[in-house]
Parts: C-alpha cells; structure tokens; sequence
C-alpha cells in the first residue's frame, strides 16, 4: 500500500510538476496575466473605505475595514487562482487532444487536478505577492495569528478541492453538449453571491446568510476568507464538516457523472 | 498471455450528429426544431492481428480509421460488438491496458509545447510507473533510433514538424508497449522526415516484436511499413490482405508530374504513358509499373526536354479504392 502511495503521489507530484516548469517558462506572461488583482485591490479599498466612512462605522457584523479588505484579497487570489480545467477539458474535446489525456494509465480528473495545481500554485503566489502590498498599504498586517495558518491552510486547501470537484461537474459536461462556458458563468454568479466573493456572508440578510452556509459554494471562498480574518475553532470545525459532507456529496457526482459522459464521448474528427 | 494482440468482432460506432439549414433561417429552425442524424462511422468491422504483426489502416478522410484506432485504445465505447487488445477489452479496462500500449495521433501533440522533450519523456517515465535506470536506458535507445539527441534541450515550439513528430513517437515507446497505434503518424511530414518516421519503426517491430497498427490515407506509409493492409471506407472493411496483394494488384499506377526548362512545343507522347494534363511548362503523366518500369519512363521524359523537376507519386487513396470497388 505505501509503495502505491509513493508511486501515485511521484506520478501525480510529476504531472503538477511539469505544469509548474510550463509557467515558469514564461513567467513574465505570467506575472502580467496577475496583475488586475491590483487594480482589483485598489478598487475594493477605495469602495469599502468609502462604505465604512459614510456609515461612520468601525466594524460591520463583526468585520472591521481592515478585515474586510484582507478578506477581499483572500476571497480574490482564491477564485482568480482556482484550477480553472473545464475550458480545458472542452478544448481537449475540440481539437481531439482528450485521445492522449484520457489514453493514460492514471485518474482522469487527478490528472486535471495535478495539473490544475501546478498552475494554481504559482498563480495564487503570484497574486498574493501582487496583492498583499495594497492590503498592507491600506489595511496594514491582518489580525491573524501564526498557530491558526496550518488550520486555515486546511480550509484554504479544501476550498480548492470543492471548487475543483464542482468545475469538474461543468467540464464533464464538454463530453456531451459543444460549449461549457454557459455553466461556467452561472457558477461564478452564485459565487459572487452565495460564495461570498462579491461581499462577505456577513453582510446578507440572516436568510439569505443561513441558506448560503448550507451550500458547497460558501466553501470555495468564504470559509477560507472569513477564517483568515477572524479565526474561531467552532467555525472551522463545522467547516470542515461541510467540507466532508458536500465532498462526499460532489465525488459521489462526479463518479456518476464520469462513468456515465465517457460512454457518450463523442471526439470531433473521429 | 492472450494468443491475439487484437481481436475485433462486428464493432460499430454511431455517432450523433446535428444538422442544421444554411442561413439565419436554418438557424432559427435548428432551436425550434433541431434535427438529428446517426452517422455510422464504423460499421460492424472484423479482424484479428497477431502479436509482432505490422498492420495497415488506410481509408480517405471520414472512413472510420481514427474512431476505430479510439475505440481500440479505450477513449471511445463502441455503439455494438466486442474488442479485445492484449486480452483486455480497451473501453472497460482502459487505465490497465494503458501500461502495454502506446499511441501516436498524428495531428495531435502530447508533447509540452513549451518545454524541451526531455520534460515530457521524464514525466511520462513517472506516469507509466518505469524505474529510472529501465528508463534512461529505454530514453537512449530511443534517441539512437529516432536520431533525436540534438532536439532534446529545445523547447517543442522551436521543432520542425518532422522533428516533433519523431519526439511524439519516442515519447510513446518510452514505455515498451507491446502494441504500437499510430494513427497518421506521417500526415504533413516531408519525404525525408516521413523516410525516418517509418524506417525506426521498422527497425523497432524487427528487434522489439512490437504489434503495429497503423493508419494512414497515405499509400507510401503501408508499401513501406505494412505487411498486412486492411481498407476501410465508410465504415466498413473492403479489403484485407497481405500488403504484396494489394501492390501487385492496386499500387500498380504510378502519377508523374513533370516541369520542364523550356516551353513544350508539341504533343507529350511515351509509348505505355498516359498524359493526364499538359500544360507549356508542365506536365502530368501516368503509367502502369507493371507495364513499364519507372526509370525508363523518366528516361524518356528527360530525352523529350530538360526538367526541371519530377515528382513520382502513387494515386489518392479516394482513386485505389474506386479501384478496388471496380474490381
């Protein structure tokens, strides 16, 4: 069993691997393509300062400024630096390449997720780099205490894995209709809302908060975020949670939904 | 060990395709009425090859020779019939068949564009689990046959199309597969580059006994390469025989075409040689090699005037299968 484990994680670690050399390739593309988080970043600070001051407020449902501008650049870096697969997996439809990614002796979707993360590790740095000077800047260091990173490193981690699983759901999709882009755009408007990426849950109605806390979605933006800002061991614990529980949920999806898309697959070009 | 490195029985592949009018008219009834149609792709082929056979699948365009080559590798499940590829069947055990064979398509890169091809030989070396002293012997092997070692540190992107295409193969025997599909692994190459491409893959069916399935619209890629050629068109199999059949009995024409220093100033007339089109400069000839033998047609070509260029081809794949329907 470990020598499985050693091999799966050499052969996956190999797949991120080389996605990471690819954007290290080109790492002024790279860096230019992160760049909009500081216009992103300078935008927030300026609308939120302004949202604070004319309430003359300090703190909004338990969110100082301060908090809500770390939690802006958090919420940011993670939904810019997601694994971004079904665009990918629609072009390797498009062009025929799925004949090689699917050819392989490994997990289909691990393949995507290894590779997503050779890219979104270098992404989400890069982001962070860019970003945190306008946070420092006008919110100065975030109120978070070093014991609490490994726990929201956790969170942050599993923030990735729910969005990745629930991108893949879309993706998948590619194996049967032309175009996933459509799906992709109504994802990314619950999670402006309901994940929590436009403004913190906090501020919704009580409702609108309590049903948004029971979706996956608040778990690819929020939870992270609003952990990072003001870390409390119940909310992570019952985070975690929710983690299990919708991962369960979406892995359950997609096993279905994978066995059950590559039965249809259709390659254009034969 | 299964007797067979391929068995295909009554396999068929039907696809859904839709169909839509031309215009803004066609448009607006394709959303308020889409219209469907079954395409058969393949029709219920047959046929068995043995291990260490070197076998051909030619068609033209649209016959059904990539959707069989994926079926056969386990990315597409078939509409009817059964397969089986070194005992396992290719859509049911796709990840475990993956380990014995190896596929090369031909229009389709899996190299990492922007990296060298040493980055994606090692991270295939990891995904097919091989240990690193197997692989950089295999990798030396390779680089001897394939004559790529100067390519190796140049990022893909900067390769010529021959040049990748010989790194897209090696990348595929890395592995030792014992079942070798190449689907076009010649489309677009030069003459010396697909001279190459073919040639190692000789060499590596006579030393390693590995099972090559091969398609092309290309005849030169089966005289050269294939002792066994099967013909698909629309789907279905027309012919399947030793590749020496099908030359002595359908690669026999040969199409010259022919440009010349000067102007022409008659006629173009070599006893045994039929002048398809003749224009000032040029012209387009043809000729049965069993009737005639090709140098001394360009023996008399080169007497009538002095050429400039020559070039000596075998008919489209469309016309040898007219052929063979004929016959």
């Amino acid at each position: 069993m470990w020598i499985q484990l050693r091999v799966g994680v050499a052969k996956y670690g190999a797949i991120a691997g080389i996605n990471l050399q690819n954007q290290l390739a080109y790492v002024w593309d790279t860096i230019s393509r992160s760049t909009h988080i500081v216009v992103f970043m300078f935008i927030f600070t300026q609308l939120w300062g302004a949202v604070y001051r004319l309430q003359d407020v300090t703190e909004i449902n338990g969110l100082t400024l301060a908090n809500t501008i770390w939690y802006f650049l958090m919420a940011e870096v993670l939904q810019i630096g997601q694994i971004r697969h079904d665009t990918q997996i629609t072009e390797e439809i498009k062009s025929g390449a799925i004949a090689y990614t699917l050819g392989k002796p490994y997990n289909y979707l691990g393949y995507h997720f290894s590779n997503g993360m050779g890219e979104t590790i270098v992404k989400m740095g890069l982001l962070w780099l860019l970003g945190s000077p306008i946070a420092l800047a006008f919110a100065g260091w975030p109120d978070v205490r070093l014991a609490h990173l490994p726990a929201i490193a956790v969170v942050y981690l599993l923030a990735i894995v729910v969005n990745f699983c629930i991108i893949s759901l879309i993706g998948l999709m590619a194996f049967l209709i032309e175009d996933t882009f459509s799906l992709r755009l109504i994802y990314q408007k619950i999670v402006f809302i309901l994940g929590g990426l436009l403004i913190p849950l906090d501020f919704l109605p009580e409702g609108l908060q309590r049903v948004a806390g029971l979706l996956p979605f608040q778990l690819t933006t929020y939870a992270p975020a609003r952990l990072f800002v003001g870390f409390e061991w119940p909310m992570f614990w019952r985070q975690l949670q929710m983690g299990a529980i919708w991962l369960a949920i979406l892995l359950g999806l997609l096993s279905l939904q994978y066995r059950w898309a590559a039965r249809r697959l259709a390659i254009n070009g034969g | 060990m299964p007797d067979l490195a391929v068995a295909v029985e009554g396999l068929a592949k039907t696809f859904v395709v839709r169909h839509k009018a031309p215009g803004l008219k066609g448009s607006l009834r394709a959303i308020v009425r889409p219209s469907r149609r079954d395409v058969e792709a393949v029709r219920e082929v047959s046929f068995a090859i043995q291990p260490g056979e070197v076998v051909g699948l030619i068609g033209p365009n649209g016959a059904g020779k990539s959707t069989t080559i994926k079926m056969l590798t386990g990315i597409l499940h078939p509409t009817r019939g059964d397969a089986t590829v070194l005992g396992l069947v290719p859509w049911e055990d796709r990840r475990r068949l993956a380990y014995h064979i190896g596929s090369v398509f031909g229009q389709k890169p899996q190299l990492w564009y922007h990296l060298p091809p040493e980055d994606t030989f090692r991270l295939f070396a990891r995904i097919y689990e091989l240990d690193q002293d197997a692989y950089r012997r295999r990798r030396a092997e390779l680089v001897e046959l394939f004559e790529i070692e100067p390519l190796l540190d140049v990022p893909v992107r900067k390769l010529s199309l021959g040049q990748r295409m010989r790194c897209e193969v090696v990348a595929s025997l890395l592995h030792r597969p014992r079942v070798l599909f190449l689907d076009e692994p010649t489309i677009g190459l030069d003459v010396v580059a697909k001279e190459k491409i073919r040639q190692a893959i000789q060499d590596m069916n006579a030393e390693e006994g590995t099972t090559i399935f091969l398609t092309s619209h290309d005849a030169g890629d089966i005289e050269k390469v294939c002792r066994r050629v099967i013909i698909i068109n629309h789907g279905r199999i027309i012919f399947d025989d030793r590749t020496a059949v099908l030359k002595r009995q359908y690669l026999t024409r040969k199409i010259v075409d022919v440009r010349f220093h000067e102007a022409l100033t008659g006629p173009l007339e070599i006893p045994g040689v039929h002048v398809i089109k003749q224009g000032t400069f040029g012209a387009k000839l043809e000729f049965d090699s069993q009737e005639r033998e090709v140098q001394s047609v360009i023996q008399d070509v080169m007497a009538f005037a002095s050429c400039q260029d020559i070039n000596i081809s075998d008919p489209p794949m469309e016309e040898i299968i007219r052929d063979i329907y004929q016959a």
